[in-house]
């Protein structure tokens, strides 16, 4: 569970977080929604304790990313924008290498690694050098690196971008399936149709704060309009930023 | 806690081994220096030891046979009477006077003239090496005219002047030992460079620095990890540079020079450990310097300004500029107790465990500032 409770955060001149609450809860898809710049990558870091709040909390599972940084990390997963491939590691030396940093010891972050692998059907380049790779390889790959370790929180941040069809749909499945097993899950996103299909709860975020919160239906049925894109355009008030 | 380092310290290693530009930097150094050291020293020992023949002018030879003999056995030879063709006879005239048989024979002063260019920086040494024989060539006469007149030549030699040359072989050779140990010396600073730039800069303009600090380590396992790498990469450059002397600088015909420049292993393993503070230092401070540039590119620039520094306190000290000061410095501390070791001389203990400190106390700072850096919003993501 991640738990955000009051977070303000101002970058230079930007308020990039404007009092943020919200909850995300276990076996949950949680989408956070927002045009660009709206603070959804800046509030992920601050989940991660990458950036300091000024004023209010994240927890993960109950437990305080600024007071406990290291626990509290143990219990994530981070699907990053942008990837941060090592472009001269294969996509096994990879993920076991990060495994290994999430805790695993090297036997077991070797055995984590072979089922992701499976898993993700990444068999075929687990042992070529990333470099190279095509977005959707590359996906998979951070992807494989980020539920490895089989943590209880995921966080995606804009993770459809640039992926074909195919790729969408494997990261899709992945996701519903994580979910099923309980996980809880956060991803940021500015493409409408993939909120609408994924999410089972929406948090608009719109100048750093949230304007709205609720499963796509309920947000249609508050604005009183039929699409979930048109309910958020009403929503933020503006169609700036939005991909349909 | 130490199992996250030593997974961290495996992947950059892994990484860096892959990284053409990583290793090439290192052994490019590594190889290339002690080769170009060994032609430089094989062109110097071939200019000091087999001084060319001196060409000259002598006019009137055959006035003065005796004496034309004299020099040629030094060495000096009439290049007017040679047949060699494309000989090279330098502007300097030595004129026999017409009277010269009849003076000699007389007991008298024969005379001799000398005529060139003193301003010619060129001709200096040749005409100092062409005087001195002639001195030679007199006191040797006289010597003789006194002993056919039965008197002690000893007599106009009031002062007898005895040169010991206290150099041993080693301490004459230490001078040109002395560069070869800042190349060695550098060796620490350059191999380590390109990792260090490719794991701190480099991290940053592939983006995987931010994903790296999400996972549940702490900024001094990173930090650690990456100086630990990056040292384990300076000391493998200094360790392959010397190998690389000990088999080029058998090859240097050291024995016309009348010293000896060894590279023993004891040597080798004074040079390890009085390099790897130095190594440390080094680690730490490109890291510093490259984690604060954003790109490759721009801490390559920076790089190359700072390691400057090092690079002038190790010449210095080889130099003998300020060795007072220079002693307890890093880096030109490390240079002179090398130095005295080379020569023979006893290590100056005291001033070598000052600047190793001192060095560490860098090495220590660095970190400090580094592991601060990396929880700045600013380094990390360049806000």
């Amino acid at each position: 569970m991640i738990k955000v409770s009051n977070l303000s955060k101002k970058i230079g001149d930007v308020q990039a977080l404007d009092d943020l609450s919200f909850t995300a809860e276990d076996g949950k898809i949680t989408g956070l929604l927002g045009p660009n710049g709206a603070g959804k990558t800046t509030c992920l870091r601050t989940v991660f304790g990458l950036l300091k709040a000024d004023t209010g909390k994240a927890e993960i599972n109950g437990i305080d990313v600024a007071k406990s940084p290291i626990q509290a990390k143990q219990e994530l997963g981070l699907f990053p924008d942008p990837f941060g491939l090592y472009e001269r590691l294969t996509p096994r030396e990879y993920i076991s290498f990060f495994a290994e940093l999430s805790g695993l010891n090297r036997q077991q972050a070797k055995e984590a690694t072979s089922q992701v692998i499976h898993k993700l059907h990444l068999a075929d380049i687990a042992d070529r050098r990333c470099k190279g790779f095509s977005q959707g390889q590359r996906m998979k790959t951070a992807l494989a690196q980020a539920i490895v370790h089989e943590p209880g929180n995921i966080i995606l941040d804009e993770p459809t971008r640039g992926l074909d069809v195919m790729s969408t749909r494997v990261l899709r499945d992945l996701l519903q399936d994580l979910k099923t097993q309980g996980h809880c899950i956060l991803f940021s996103s500015h493409v409408m149709q993939e909120v609408a299909a994924l999410c089972d709860q929406v948090i608009v975020m719109a100048n750093g704060k949230v304007v709205a919160k609720g499963s796509p239906d309920e947000l249609c049925q508050q604005t009183g309009k039929a699409s979930l894109e048109d309910a958020f355009i009403q929503l933020i008030g503006t169609d700036e930023g939005i991909a349909a | 806690m130490i199992n996250r380092i030593l997974t961290m310290v495996r992947k950059e290693l892994i990484d860096a081994a892959r990284d053409k530009r990583s290793v090439m930097a290192g052994l490019y150094y590594a190889i290339g220096t002690p080769l170009m050291m060994c032609g430089m020293f094989m062109m110097l020992i071939s200019q000091l030891t087999s001084p060319d023949d001196l060409n000259i002018h002598i006019q009137n030879p055959d006035k003065a046979p005796d004496l034309v003999k004299f020099l040629a056995s030094s060495g000096i030879n009439n290049g007017a009477s040679s047949e060699t063709p494309g000989l090279k006879v330098k502007e300097i005239y030595l004129t026999i006077a017409d009277d010269y048989p009849e003076q000699m024979a007389k007991g008298l002063r024969a005379e001799v003239t000398l005529v060139a260019d003193n301003s010619n920086e060129k001709l200096q040494k040749s005409i100092s090496r062409l005087k001195k024989q002639l001195q030679a060539y007199a006191s040797e006469m006289g010597s003789l005219r006194l002993i056919a007149r039965g008197i002690d030549p000893r007599v106009v030699q009031p002062l007898k002047v005895v040169v010991e040359d206290q150099a041993t072989a080693d301490s004459k050779g230490g001078i040109i030992l002395g560069f070869a140990i800042f190349t060695m010396i550098y060796a620490v600073f350059i191999s380590g460079m390109n990792l260090a730039i490719d794991t701190s800069a480099g991290e940053r303009e592939r983006n995987s620095l931010a994903l790296l600090l999400s996972h549940p380590i702490s900024t001094w396992q990173l930090v650690m990890s990456k100086i630990i790498s990056v040292t384990i990469f300076a000391m493998l450059g200094l360790a392959l540079i010397l190998i690389v002397s000990k088999i080029a600088y058998a090859f240097v015909p050291w024995q016309e020079l009348g010293f000896a420049v060894n590279i023993n292993p004891s040597f080798m393993l004074v040079m390890l450990a009085v390099g790897f503070p130095v190594a440390i230092m080094a680690a730490a401070t490109q890291l510093f310097v490259s984690f604060m540039a954003k790109s490759f590119k721009e801490a390559q620039s920076y790089l190359t300004i700072v390691l400057l520094l090092p690079a002038a306190l190790a010449l210095a000290a080889s130099y003998d500029i300020a060795p007072d000061t220079l002693q307890w410095l890093p880096v030109s501390g490390q240079q002179q107790a090398l130095m005295a070791y080379v020569k023979g001389r006893e290590i100056p203990l005291v001033q070598l465990a000052v600047s190793s400190l001192a060095t560490l106390g860098i090495a220590l700072a660095l970190t400090f500032g580094l592991e601060r850096s990396l929880k700045s919003e600013k380094i990390v993501f360049g806000l």
